[in-house]
């Protein structure tokens, strides 16, 4: 069971608002791409907010357990 | 997108901090594990990964004039691959800022801030350094030229300060154990220098490339001197003890005291390294929303700043639970992919632009 934050998740959501209501004569102006871009770079920070991120399996962790048996074993000797 | 320019001492004055300052902080104990006596030659080996890449990227540049690695790694493999690479590249650079911001608060946290909580520090810095990154990389290479004296000169002092401290024998004996250790711990500094790769981003940048070159090479070198400066300063107070601590160079810095008044000077080292890991974080956040933008085509980078910044953060926290877990991937996971992302695979992207113009001459010369 994944154990949502939802403090953390509602605030990320609340900083992104005032983010796009500050920012919003740029976005306004900017072409249709820009724009989607924006929202789902957004997306994605909202995204990740919702998970435990110091707990669960991450870049790092993968790329360690990919690289113990045999880089790590080297520099561990 | 960019239209600033920047002159190669100020892009010189922004590497410098850039390399050096997290890299005098943790690596002396993590190297020193590895080579207790002879820390101080691990630059000297690793730096052979700077001049490397430096030149790399130049070399990149000079095929490809006025383009990052991610624009023309699209026209050296093709739009699919090209895209995937750099996607590659994108996400190692989002990931090493992430690490950076952690790096940072890591220190203020276990030195100073005791009880601050940790996304407190995080986020104030990043807040601070998207405003940088907001005005442009002219910005950014102004404040370089302005904080350099600043990062420079203080830690000078501390050097020559602590020389009634210095213990010359700790050095001895001299590779006790043959060259291998201190070529294993300058594996891991190997992936500092490697980070000079990020020149490809600001070579389009240049008022005068030819001149840049130099200057880069120049900074490789006077990193690699300060390093082993820095490593010899840890030693020659520290000894062998060096890799049970984990900022050394703070440690070194209690031991000044001048007439019971002149001490604490561990404060001007944090002083300076806030100064350092401004400009580095800065830098680093430029280049993921320059990346980012030059990988989506996008017709302005400024927009993406905010939703960057909100990643950088959660990247400094994913898959990190502790300072511990964090000191392991030091040494396991980020030398390879350092070395992956920013030398091997800069060097098959030249190798197959090389083959690409040696081929198009062929048959520009058997057809003509």
């Amino acid at each position: 069971m994944i154990n949502v934050r939802w403090g953390v998740f509602f605030l990320v959501a609340g900083l992104i608002v005032v983010i796009i209501l500050f920012q919003w004569p740029k976005i306004k102006q900017a072409p249709k791409k820009d724009k989607w871009a924006l929202f789902i770079l957004f997306f994605i920070a909202w995204g990740l907010s919702l998970f435990n991120l110091q707990y669960i399996e991450g870049p790092n962790s993968i790329l360690e357990k990919l690289l113990d048996p045999t880089f790590g074993k080297f520099m561990k000797k | 997108m960019e239209k600033g320019q920047i002159s190669p001492l100020q892009m010189a004055m922004l590497l410098f901090p850039t390399i050096v300052a997290t890299a005098i902080l943790s690596v002396p104990s993590t190297t020193a594990k590895y080579a207790p006596h002879d820390l101080w030659m691990t630059p000297i080996f690793s730096s052979v990964t700077g001049f490397v890449t430096v030149l790399l990227a130049f070399k990149l540049h000079q095929l490809y004039p006025k383009q990052t690695v991610i624009q023309f790694s699209e026209k050296i493999l093709g739009k699919f691959f090209g895209k995937f690479i750099s996607l590659f590249i994108l996400l190692y650079y989002i990931k090493s800022t992430g690490e950076i911001v952690r790096d940072y608060s890591e220190f203020i946290i276990s030195s100073f801030l005791f009880k601050t909580p940790m996304v407190v520090i995080t986020s104030t810095m990043i807040l601070l350094c998207a405003m940088a990154v907001r005005s442009g990389i002219e910005v950014l290479g102004r404040l370089a030229q302005l904080f350099f004296p600043l990062f420079v000169i203080p830690l000078f002092i501390l050097i020559l300060l602590l020389i009634p401290n210095y213990n010359l024998g700790n050095i001895f004996p001299i590779l006790e154990h043959g060259i291998g250790p201190p070529l294993k711990g300058s594996i891991i500094l190997s992936g500092w220098f490697a980070e000079f790769f990020i020149i490809t981003f600001l070579i389009p940048f240049l008022v005068d490339t030819q001149k840049g070159i130099k200057y880069g090479l120049f900074t490789v070198l006077s990193v690699m001197m300060t390093l082993v400066l820095v490593n010899l300063t840890v030693l020659f107070v520290l000894g062998i003890t060096t890799s049970s601590k984990v900022y050394p160079l703070m440690n070194v810095g209690r031991y000044i005291s001048y007439a019971d008044f002149f001490e604490n000077l561990e404060s001007v080292i944090m002083a300076v390294w806030i100064v350092g890991a401004f400009i580095k974080i800065s830098l680093f956040y430029y280049v993921v929303v320059l990346a980012t933008a030059q990988w989506l085509n996008l017709s302005n980078s400024k927009l993406i700043i905010w939703p960057s910044a909100i990643i950088i953060v959660e990247f400094s926290f994913w898959a990190i639970p502790s300072t511990m877990k964090y000191q392991g991937y030091q040494i396991v996971v980020l030398p390879p992919i350092d070395l992956l992302i920013q030398i091997i695979i800069p060097f098959l992207l030249l190798f197959v632009a090389l083959f690409k113009n040696w081929k198009k001459k062929k048959v520009h010369t058997s057809t003509g």
